[in-house]
């Protein structure tokens, strides 16, 4: 079952896009077009996560979360175009889980929804940590990559880089998506950096005796 | 300027000639109507005498006076206010001039606070329109991210996204500039991590970095106790700058270093560098130097808020650079005595 997300944000434009990222990186997610009687609106929607702006349109969204919180559990994240330090103390006193300042960056903004899923929803969110393609096994939380009865272990940026092309098999991924990528992830390296990983990968993949498992192709990328 | 007898005695001049004039009539006078010379003389002398009395008396109250108002004008630290506070005299002039300074005050502190009102409307209005143009940069970037999942266009949105990354760059910090002086009203003081700070910056500025191909190592562990939004703005500005004067292989160290008196953050990087000369001048409101002229439009204005912000926040500010080899920029987080003993417990 998907985690649904409902986004209260009264800007139709940043509404929208919201809801595409969100289902692009696949969420179920819902939105209020309409203010008034939210937390009947919300009840019926019963999302796992609410993001809510603080300005909108005949209410204040501290006020919402204060209803939210009268009611019921479920997490809320404040997104919010004002940068007061009160402000966000106000959201963390009202109940808020987490506090995010527009304009906020797409791989930013889904990664703090991740870190409080994670936190509130505990056990049930399911994390696919091992990914196989031809043979070849990546363990995410191991750090480790095994062929038949062959492993070896992977620095961060190497198991990053590996991830990132198990996740979609059989496409290419650019150089630069990959050094975007490393990036989003805390590891900030530029592209010669990325030529002696990629090397140091594939001289790992033979030593476990996997031998063209990255396809390389000029101007396109990299892919397994 | 003080009150000399000299000055005193000159400022009464035609008084003196007054009097020396009436004592040769009058004892031209008595003479001629048979006193004689003696007696005129002792009239005289005691005249004299009067009148000397009378300059020692009006000199020394004057003196006082002045010099109670010079003193009392040196203790406050609004001395507009002066017309409020002078020593009370029951002499006319001293009323009427107490009565037009007081006015002159009251006009003074009018304009004062139409002043000071005006700039609180206006820094209001660009926090408020800050605040507004953060929702269209946001849509911006949601658009971009959404629309390069599709190839065709995902080489434009890119550049928009980074086009639209400069223009929050610029927003911010017409936004701290407006705040940099009010830093107390917008301050919580936590123990904040440096490592998710730094790492945040370079995270949001990733498109022009990785751009300009920027390497970047974080190594911050220690934490310190400040505001990290205003931090963030300052490392901010900082990298800006290093990616701006950046050489070729760019690459930045961010480190942090515990040392006797507090926590060093230091951002790194092999640039080309600031001159010997101009070092000390970089803080300076819209010093933009050789580098500014010669790269890309500088504005002078991000290193000069970091140091107002650094003051403000109590943190300490240096920088050191080395000509073409590259500059290294220091904010000093101090330890008070306080967090210290809290964290041996």
């Amino acid at each position: 079952m998907a985690v649904k997300i409902l986004i209260i944000e009264d800007e139709a434009v940043i509404r929208r896009e919201l809801k595409i990222l969100l289902e692009n990186a696949m969420y179920e997610a819902a939105a209020l077009t309409e203010f008034h009687h939210i937390l009947q609106q919300i009840t019926e929607q019963s999302p796992d996560l609410i993001l809510l702006d603080i300005n909108l349109p005949g209410c204040s969204g501290f006020d919402v979360c204060t209803q939210i919180r009268g009611e019921m559990g479920v997490p809320v994240i404040f997104l919010t175009s004002r940068t007061d330090s009160m402000d966000e103390l106000n959201g963390i006193l009202k109940g808020g889980d987490d506090y995010i300042t527009k304009p906020y960056q797409a791989p930013i903004l889904l990664a703090r929804i991740g870190a409080v899923l994670k936190r509130t929803m505990g056990g049930r969110l399911k994390e696919q940590t091992q990914f196989v393609h031809k043979d070849v096994r990546l363990d995410i939380a191991g750090c480790v990559l095994t062929c038949r009865n062959k492993q070896t272990e992977l620095t961060k940026a190497e198991m990053k880089i590996l991830y990132r092309l198990f996740r979609q098999p059989g496409e290419y991924v650019s150089r630069t998506n990959l050094i975007e990528y490393l990036w989003e992830n805390k590891i900030f390296i530029d592209d010669n950096t990325l030529s002696v990983h990629m090397t140091r990968i594939r001289e790992k993949l033979k030593a476990i005796g996997v031998h063209e498992l990255i396809v390389t192709k000029r101007g396109l990328g990299y892919r397994i | 300027m003080r009150m000399s007898v000299l000055a005193f005695l000159k400022d009464r001049f035609f008084l003196l000639v007054l009097h020396l004039v009436c004592m040769g009539m009058m004892s031209v006078f008595l003479r001629l109507t048979g006193y004689s010379g003696a007696n005129v003389a002792i009239l005289l002398i005691f005249w004299g005498m009067i009148v000397c009395v009378w300059l020692v008396v009006t000199y020394l109250g004057r003196r006082k006076y002045f010099e109670e108002t010079g003193h009392i004008l040196e203790q406050v630290d609004k001395r507009y206010l002066l017309g409020e506070l002078l020593p009370s005299s029951a002499k006319l002039e001293d009323r009427l001039y107490r009565d037009m300074i007081r006015r002159s005050n009251k006009s003074v502190i009018e304009r004062i606070r139409q002043v000071e009102t005006a700039e609180r409307e206006y820094r209001e209005y660009i926090e408020n329109w800050v605040h507004e143009v953060k929702a269209p940069i946001t849509g911006i970037s949601l658009l971009c991210e959404n629309g390069s999942r599709l190839s065709e266009s995902r080489e434009t949105l890119r550049a928009v996204s980074l086009e639209n990354q400069k223009i929050e760059n610029y927003v911010d910090m017409a936004l701290y500039y407006a705040r940099s002086e009010n830093v107390y009203k917008d301050f919580i003081i936590r123990r904040t991590n440096l490592q998710e700070t730094v790492e945040d910056v370079l995270e949001r500025n990733r498109l022009l970095l990785i751009q300009s191909g920027v390497r970047a190592e974080v190594n911050c562990p220690d934490p310190v106790y400040t505001d990290g939004k205003w931090i963030a703005f300052i490392v901010n500005q900082m990298i800006l700058n290093s990616v701006k004067y950046c050489g070729k292989q760019p690459t930045f160290r961010i480190r942090t270093k515990r040392e006797r008196d507090g926590v060093c953050l230091t951002v790194e990087d092999n640039g080309v560098g600031i001159r010997s000369e101009e070092l000390c001048r970089i803080f300076e409101k819209g010093f933009t130097g050789s580098n500014g002229r010669d790269h890309e439009r500088a504005t002078g204005m991000g290193l000069y808020l970091c140091r107002k912000l650094c003051d403000k926040l109590g943190v300490g500010l240096r920088a050191e650079s080395e000509y073409g080899r590259g500059t290294r920029m220091t904010l000093l987080f101090p330890i008070s005595v306080y967090i210290d003993r809290e964290q041996e417990d």
